[in-house]
């Protein structure tokens, strides 16, 4: 007969057995990912020139603007004066505007379509199921599909401009946004949809009366939120032709201006860091009128 | 609701039926005003109706001829280009993770409790935040040449400042009690790690890591577009040429790929949580 203590310390000697092999297995198809990966991609290849310090060390040099601290103010003709550095300012401010405009607008079309498309996925307000299961698909495949691919083939049928970088990011928008508001739209409080149906409200009506004094708050924090996304994405989009401020840094790389790309990323930078603050600030304010 | 009961109501409690004439007036304007601003948006970046139906014909027509996709003869080499992709992903992603370890242990209040210190280099972490690998990859393509070694580095260099972040917030979390109760023990400070710390540290951090995994493996398909290698650089060149059917191929294999690894990773991210 096994004592417990037999019977315990045999099934703990089992469990580390198991953890153990789980553990080694787990760190042997890591390592073999690892190497595999470094090998593919080349990562230790020589095909980089070398001595790639040194050639970091070499393109951080070129990105520097060799500003003098004696010809800050000099005009655009000075090597070394601010304004020789940031020489189309008011280009880049133009086209870091339009990126703006494209992520604002981008939004907004955006949060009303997903809004319609939020109603006809939620459980409670689309009350015939396949209806739900293509627009739900719809969302999903449209998720899936990284945007800078759906920009590449935007660009190729509208042309180079911001008309593809909106549609782009409205579609994107579209999908991202419609997935969460209709979670939201399926917690609210049904005793308000309820007192309304028995008012004999209609659908429109109950979706007025009785889900979007619920949901509003919630869906603007989210558009919001979105928002600081969509002008990341506004600027990465320029890259392959969607028009804004992308676009200027792809022409600096193109010329091989190095610090003209300093000066525009930090330019992208900055307008980042606008937005958040702006769309925080809103955000606290919308949070706070809800609870009040 | 009868028209005598409503009338009460109103009598009663007049804003609880209809809002003031100052507040709806004023509901009004802001609308207008926001639907102004966005028209003035779309007339500045010159989006006109016109072009706008152009574009869908051909869209159109671009999607008439993605049926049927086609692997162009060239499967051998989609599927490598695949495969680079996600090795691009992987290798960023490791290397964004071990990098990040140290930051987000500098980044915790609870490691460096100097609050200036702690706020200055949180915001010099979010600085970098800002800026995606696309934007990394551009520059490094130029400093490195064609190729996915500038597509690993974009990706690692976009998540290293987000996955510090992350740590540290992990680190700031994880309850002290076990911790204290290790080293009442008498443990070493290695061992307070690793029994105190570490099991409460790791499944979060690895979780984390797995989640930018998935999200590397989407935005190293795009990398290729500006030259850094994998199944971007295959798109783009077919975009480029209208082999809409092969574009079409592309597009569903990697679609595919991702589906694979998010499920994949999603039921890891389950077993460590």
């Amino acid at each position: 007969m096994t004592s417990a203590v037999e019977v315990f310390e045999r099934d703990r000697r089992r469990m580390l057995v198991r953890q153990r092999t789980q553990a080694a297995i787990g760190l042997a198809v890591f390592t073999v990912l690892l190497l595999v990966s470094f090998q593919r991609s080349q990562f230790f290849g020589s095909d980089i020139g070398g001595d790639p310090l040194g050639r970091m060390a070499d393109f951080l040099q070129r990105m520097n603007p060799g500003l003098k601290p004696e010809l800050l103010l000099e005009d655009r003709q000075t090597r070394g004066s601010l304004h020789s550095w940031f020489y189309a300012l008011p280009i880049w401010l133009r086209a870091a505007w339009q990126t703006v405009e494209m992520a604002i607008l981008a939004t907004a079309l955006g949060s009303i379509l997903a809004l319609g498309a939020s109603f006809l996925t939620a459980q409670n307000l689309m009350p015939f199921a396949p209806v739900r299961f293509v627009v739900r698909r719809i969302l999903e495949a449209i998720r899936t599909l990284p945007d800078l691919i759906m920009a590449l083939i935007l660009v190729a049928a509208f042309g180079v401009g911001p008309l593809a970088g909106v549609l782009t990011l409205t579609i994107s928008t579209l999908g991202g946004l419609g997935k969460l508001f209709a979670e939201i739209n399926e917690e609210i409080d049904p005793r308000q949809l309820e007192a309304l149906q028995a008012a004999g409200a209609g659908p429109l009506k109950k979706i007025r009366y009785g889900v979007m004094p619920q949901v509003l708050p919630n869906y603007a924090s989210y558009a919001l939120i979105r928002l600081e996304g969509n002008l990341a994405g506004a600027a990465a989009l320029g890259i392959v032709g969607a028009g804004g401020i992308g676009l200027e840094l792809q022409r600096a790389i193109t010329y091989t201006e190095f610090d003209t790309y300093l000066a525009i990323l930090l330019i992208i930078i900055a307008m980042i860091f606008l937005i958040d603050l702006f769309s925080e600030a809103v955000r606290h304010r919308l949070i706070g009128l809800e609870k009040a | 609701m009868s028209r005598q009961a409503y009338d009460q109501a109103l009598a009663i409690a007049p804003d609880a039926l209809r809002a003031p004439w100052t507040r709806r007036a004023r509901d009004a304007v802001l609308l207008i005003l926001a639907l102004a601003a966005l028209v003035g948006m779309a007339i500045d970046l010159e989006l006109a109706p016109g072009a706008l139906m152009a574009g869908f014909s051909k869209l159109g027509r671009f999607l008439g001829e993605m049926v049927p996709p086609s692997t162009g003869g060239q499967s051998v080499r989609i599927l490598k280009a695949l495969a680079e992709t996600f090795a691009m992903a992987f290798a960023g992603t490791v290397i964004a993770a071990v990098v990040a370890l140290p930051l987000g242990v500098i980044g915790a209040k609870t490691v460096v409790s100097n609050a200036a210190l702690h706020f200055a280099f949180r915001r010099f972490l979010d600085i970098f935040r800002g800026v995606p690998a696309l934007v990394w990859a551009l520059i490094l393509v130029s400093a490195f040449g064609l190729g996915p070694f500038a597509g690993v580095v974009a990706l690692a260099l976009a998540d290293t400042p987000n996955l510090a972040k992350l740590f540290s917030e992990a680190l700031e979390n994880s309850d002290p009690k076990p911790i204290e109760g290790v080293r009442s023990a008498g443990a070493s400070p290695l061992a307070v790690m690793r029994f105190g710390l570490a099991p409460q540290f790791a499944p979060v951090a690895t979780s984390q890591t797995l989640f930018f995994l998935e999200g590397n493996f989407r935005n190293a398909g795009v990398l290729g577009i500006v030259g850094a290698g994998g199944i971007g650089f295959e798109l783009d060149e077919r975009i480029r040429i209208f082999a809409f059917d092969e574009v079409a191929f592309i597009i569903l294999l990697y679609m595919v790929a991702v589906a694979c690894l998010d499920t994949l990773s999603r039921a890891l991210r389950n077993r460590l949580a």
